[in-house]
């Protein structure tokens, strides 16, 4: 791309003309300021969303949030739509983490009465929420127990909560999850998974409401200053990776058969009414379930965790407030037409007024949380008109790595930046210090800049900011 | 010879050895280096693996290294290998541990694998 191909459409939209390349199908469209618009310069992120405008069935632009940065076929923070029934669909524009995504629980107390116990709770979820498989706290589901919740996600799991079900995108359960279509290796890799986070960027954190911005709608979320919150960051495990991990494979081998050709072999795909495309969307809802079921978990973990250390009472009213996915697939309606919206690391953002956000919320706009980094803010957000307007319904979902994992760990040792941050006042479990070190502030991109782009571009507006004061990683 | 390169979000790995076997073993060691040593028994896992074309080769054998640590919590330390076109088979040996779930899978992006000028080199982007 030369400099002359980039237009500025508005204060915060750019465009990449379709006449760029002349296999792009759609412009290349992304929101960003000035110095964000440095940072993404920095990798390939926008050869790889032009690759996306490439593909068969995509419509009106191929978009990117903020959070933009470099990935494999899609660029993380992308979003695609494409026309039903014959535009394709593509696993790797969901991610191998499928329904990768955020949950936000808020506690009955505030910071001033967790007192003296906070590096103690810390410990504690950090006890009962394994990074891997084959320890203390991971469910293990064999046969019918994970079909069912391969079929229904946090539904099938014994005393799933109904008000934390009801505060779930989709409410935990996407249409047409078929167990069928999930491999055996699949099943194996996830069977001893639920209830584990992962690693890389995935955390259990336990903040406080440092700001609400928007008291009206915070009062509506259920957040006050003061607040204590828990947010989990994980997603389907090793279920959700094998499931895109034989797609990819399977429609890599039948691309040609449908005269697909590709800038990028991991964005293959195939139509989405086809036998391949149907499977894949079957297998893809499955794996989204089960990382709903795992996120309902892991929050299970928590709440054990603050019956242990703050009794029972507290475990009780600990609530969650929602939980978005930002890796995903999903049939939805779109200037009134159907269209199948990719999304890989993106979060959907409806506006007030739409049926698909529970009632409690439907007059604020759906709740979208945006963590930041260790040691910096994350965002309660709430969807905008502007998102159906301008980005199929979708707003960003991080703050959006700028720095290599590499290039962080020759930054700093794990064992300083625990030491910084500890000095803070922030509790860090995590048993790698090279891991730790990999996910260092620094190594992400300013998340309250990120905020106020999405937010000056009409696609969701900021409610609360949330700071850490414990961290436990993978 | 493994290395890590440049990657925003990913782990990109580069590869070379003078055969191809030597590349898959080059992929192996960065693997291992990615998630830690395990300890106790040795145990062996018999593979079989059939691609498309020989790139694909290269990120189906990290897979199966991947799926071990995953389902076994295996760290695979050695493997008996040979490949026949775009078929490799062979044995793994290795020892459970407690294997690092970084690596999440095996991306086809920028991937590569084939000799130059009387090397072989590789390529692969693992999604951590």
């Amino acid at each position: 791309m030369s400099e002359g191909d980039l237009v500025r459409l508005d204060e915060t939209t750019w465009e990449i003309p379709a006449s760029a390349r002349t296999d792009m199908r759609v412009p290349a469209r992304f929101f960003a300021d000035e110095e964000i618009l440095d940072e993404i310069r920095g990798d390939r992120s926008l050869e790889q969303l032009q690759n996306v405008a490439t593909l068969p069935g995509v419509v009106g632009a191929a978009i990117a949030m903020p959070d933009i940065h470099q990935g494999y076929g899609f660029p993380v923070g992308g979003v695609a739509a494409m026309e039903l029934p014959d535009g394709v669909v593509s696993p790797g524009g969901v991610g191998y983490d499928i329904n990768c995504g955020v949950r936000l629980l808020a506690l009955p107390l505030n910071e001033y009465e967790l007192g003296t116990t906070r590096e103690q709770l810390v410990h504690a979820i950090s006890r009962e929420i394994p990074a891997g498989a084959g320890k203390h706290g991971a469910l293990h589901l064999r046969g019918r127990s994970l079909d069912d919740v391969l079929r229904e996600g946090p539904r099938a799991l014994p005393g799933a909560r109904a008000d934390d079900v009801a505060c779930t995108e989709s409410e935990g359960c996407l249409e047409g999850a078929d167990p069928e279509a999930v491999s055996e290796r699949a099943r194996l890799r996830g069977s001893d998974q639920l209830g584990t986070m992962g690693s890389g960027n995935h955390f259990v954190e336990l903040q406080v409401v440092e700001e609400v911005l928007d008291p009206v709608t915070g009062g509506v979320y259920g957040l006050v200053p003061g607040q204590l919150t828990v947010l989990i960051h994980s997603g389907s495990r090793g279920l959700g990776h094998q499931v895109c991990t034989d797609y990819v494979r399977l429609m890599d081998a039948r691309s040609d058969g449908y005269r697909i050709h590709l800038p990028d072999r991991q964005l293959a795909c195939a139509p989405a009414s086809s036998p391949e495309g149907r499977q894949y969307l079957a297998a893809m809802a499955a794996a989204a379930n089960f990382a709903w079921a795992n996120r309902h978990a892991i929050a299970d973990g928590v709440r054990r965790a603050i019956a242990s250390v703050l009794g029972a009472g507290a475990a009780e009213g600990t609530v969650q407030i929602y939980d978005v996915a930002h890796n995903v697939a999903k049939v939805e309606v779109h200037g009134g037409v159907s269209v199948c919206v990719h999304r890989k690391g993106a979060t959907r953002a409806f506006p007030a007024g739409s049926d698909e956000i529970p009632a409690r919320y439907r007059g604020m706009g759906q709740p979208v949380f945006i963590p930041g980094s260790m040691g910096t803010a994350s965002f309660v957000l709430a969807g905008e008109p502007g998102a159906m307007e301008r980005s199929f319904g979708t707003t960003c979902h991080g703050a959006g790595r700028r720095m290599s994992r590499t290039a962080a760990r020759k930054r700093i040792g794990g064992n300083e930046l625990r030491r910084q941050l500890e000095a803070r006042g922030i509790v860090v479990r995590c048993p790698s210090p090279k891991g730790l070190a990999e996910e260092a502030p620094f190594a992400y991109k300013d998340v309250d800049r990120v905020v106020r782009v999405v937010e000056r571009a009409g696609l969701a507006r900021r409610v609360a900011r949330l700071v850490p004061i414990g961290v436990v990683k993978g | 010879m493994y290395r890590f390169v440049e990657h925003t979000a990913e782990l990109e790995v580069e590869l070379e050895s003078e055969s191809p076997e030597g590349v898959l073993e080059e992929a192996r060691r960065a693997f291992a280096e990615l998630v830690g040593t395990g300890e106790g028994e040795m145990l062996e896992r018999v593979f079989e693996l059939e691609t498309r074309d020989l790139a694909a080769l290269l990120a189906a054998w990290l897979e199966e290294l991947v799926f071990l640590a995953d389902t076994e919590r295996l760290v695979v330390e050695s493997a008996d290998l040979e490949i026949a076109g775009t078929h490799v088979s062979g044995v793994v040996r290795g020892r459970r541990g407690e294997p690092r779930p970084l690596v999440k899978a095996v991306t086809l992006h920028r991937l590569r694998f084939c000799e130059e000028d009387g090397v072989w080199r590789g390529r692969v982007v693992l999604d951590v």
